[in-house]
């Protein structure tokens, strides 16, 4: 990944949004139209319905990086997904960028009392306070695609990535909800 | 005669560039030092320093620079053999409207040996552009002095040579508008900073000097010890960045559903990659789905605005089979968002089977019959003449409503199980 440092103001996202499901359905639903017409030899049993969902889910992650664009994720999400395509025999189940870890079974849960605030209470001791949030976001840079890369390793970029992220997110989930809907 | 074109040419040609200069005659100014000082480099530093000056006369100008350019315009045929390179180059860049070889042309003809139609043209309407003229001069004088003294951002030019070749009257006008123009000028790289500046002395925070000198692009930022804080620079960028934290941490409060509860980094955080793991399973849920409906139904991308919502509907429910007819008429899953209920519910729970996909998928369904409304119903059935294009927009202008007033929602309504 290239050193630069970018900044990533608010403002582009709102710009972004407005056109993020035109965007993003004016790419998957041609692919998924030229995933519906398989080769006349494929038959239809297990193995082609996994490809399919490899395929189907590889063309609905692709969509979203395309539709977001400008975001630090959004690019390496992209890059992920051209590399496992290049590495596509050596999976054997359906591809996802996500990797799941057993977090919420070893993360101790800590709600603080409403009385603090967010910038931190200088009541409680500060590593204690640090080392947990440092978890939280070390996790959270597993969770977002691009995390590990050297520009994630600054707080305000990656909690500025997450806020872009997650937005894109739920407008994903909203788009691929209304056109099962639709079908 | 060349009179009457000339004035018709000026005519028709100042009010087009009027405006043009307007808008152009900062960023003009910087480029065309520095692509002048390139072009002009073979060539006596006279007269480099004259077409310089002349231009950024130009550039700084405000009626006379129509002149300069109708002059330029009108003269491009024949180019002196000294200033042949030059002049092809610098013709395809009068439409931009800040061409300073009229004032070269005009302060001394003699001198520049240019071709007999730029003399006459320059020397020719006193009458009409006189004034224009005089200011011309004046700018160029000023402007050539006043660059001349400040060294202009990336340019050096030799236009003080240039200076001293321009007429001399109206010296004293001169030099007080030239006053005014340094002034600016001088200042005018300068006026971000002492915008900051101001700002500071304002007594606006430090958050917001921060995001001002962001925007604009200074050496550094500008921030403002607060009353009864330390003041080494270590702790103040440490304060700007813990206010852009705590600034995006607010904004994924917002995002994030049912955060206005909770208060502290970590609780907040720990939300936050609840919500982001919920997301990415539904995404990994929905695209599964979406891949069985395709192997299932042949995906045609025209069937889509065939089908009315109901019957999309009522498909759903009958895929499912154990539809409880109870839990659609349920006060809660109902009156809530459906977008925003579905989320929240796989938010809170952790492990998902498949029946509660399925129950998911119903309680979503049942739902949105509701808000079908929004999906504007009517428009479906007529889609089916529509070209699929225009019927494209339309249902994407729908499905964004659906995404975007979902995902705004969202963040107001929470369901309590």
């Amino acid at each position: 990944m290239k050193e630069q440092r970018r900044v990533y103001p608010m403002e582009p996202r709102t710009i972004m949004q407005t056109s993020f499901a035109k965007t993003y359905l004016n790419y998957l639903l041609p692919e998924l139209a030229n995933i519906g017409k398989p080769a006349s030899s494929l038959s239809v049993d297990r193995y082609v319905d996994k490809e399919i969902e490899k395929t189907v889910r590889y063309e609905v992650d692709m969509a979203l990086a395309l539709s977001a664009q400008g975001f630090a994720w959004s690019h390496a999400l992209e890059h992920k997904l051209r590399l496992n395509v290049n590495n596509n025999n050596q999976v054997g189940k359906s591809q996802s960028y996500l990797s799941h870890d057993g977090y919420r079974n070893t993360m101790p849960v800590n709600h603080e009392p409403a009385t603090e605030k967010l910038e931190g209470n200088p009541k409680r001791s500060g590593t204690e306070a640090a080392a947990e949030e440092e978890e939280r976001l070390t996790y959270l840079r597993k969770l977002i695609p691009g995390g590990s890369g050297e520009m994630m390793l600054d707080d305000e970029i990656l909690l500025s990535e997450l806020g872009s992220y997650v937005s894109c997110l739920e407008l994903q989930v909203n788009v691929l909800r209304s056109v099962l809907q639709l079908n | 005669m060349l009179q009457c074109s000339d004035m018709t040419v000026l005519e028709r040609q100042r009010a087009r560039l009027k405006w043009q200069e307007e808008h152009f005659q900062q960023h003009q100014q910087e480029s065309y030092f520095s692509e002048l000082s390139g072009v002009f480099s073979s060539q006596t530093g006279h007269v480099q320093g004259f077409h310089q000056g002349g231009l950024m006369s130009c550039g700084g100008a405000a009626g006379g620079d129509s002149v300069l350019s109708d002059v330029m315009m009108t003269r491009q045929l024949k180019p002196d053999p000294g200033l042949e390179t030059a002049w092809p180059e610098l013709g395809k860049k009068v439409d931009m409207g800040a061409m300073g070889f009229g004032p070269c042309g005009y302060g001394n003809g003699q001198s520049f040996d240019m071709n007999q139609a730029i003399s006459r043209t320059s020397s020719c309407p006193p009458a009409m552009a006189a004034v224009e003229a005089v200011e011309v001069k004046g700018n160029l004088e000023k402007m050539g002095l006043a660059v001349g003294r400040e060294s202009f951002k990336k340019r050096k030019v030799e236009k003080l040579q240039n200076s001293k070749v321009v007429a001399e009257d109206d010296s004293k006008r001169i030099k007080a508008s030239e006053e005014e123009e340094e002034e600016s000028k001088i200042t005018g790289p300068n006026t971000k900073k002492s915008s900051n500046n101001n700002k500071e002395t304002s007594g606006d925070t430090s958050k917001e000097n921060s995001k001002v000198s962001d925007v604009q692009k200074p050496d550094y930022i500008h921030v403002r010890a607060r009353r009864g804080q330390a003041t080494d620079s270590h702790s103040l960028a440490e304060r700007v960045r813990r206010e852009k934290i705590s600034e995006r941490m607010k904004y994924l409060q917002d995002l994030v559903p049912g955060c206005n509860k909770i208060t502290g980094k970590a609780g907040m955080l720990d939300e936050i990659i609840n919500y982001v793991q919920s997301l990415q399973r539904q995404v990994e849920f929905l695209s599964m789905k979406l891949a069985t409906v395709n192997t299932r139904l042949d995906f045609d991308i025209d069937n889509l605005y065939g089908k009315d919502v109901f019957p999309s509907c009522t498909s759903n429910f009958s895929t499912v089979g154990n539809m409880p007819p109870e839990l659609a008429n349920h006060p809660p899953y109902v009156q809530f968002n459906p977008i925003q209920q579905v989320v929240s519910g796989c938010g809170v729970e952790m492990g998902i089977n498949s029946s509660d996909m399925a129950l998911r998928r119903t309680i979503s369904a049942s739902v949105l019959i509701p808000d079908a409304s929004l999906l504007n119903t009517s428009c479906f059935t007529g889609m089916q003449q529509i070209q699929p294009s225009a019927a494209w927009d339309v249902e994407l202008q729908n499905l964004y409503n659906v995404a975007f007033t979902g995902s705004i929602e969202g963040s107001d309504l929470k369901m309590e199980m």
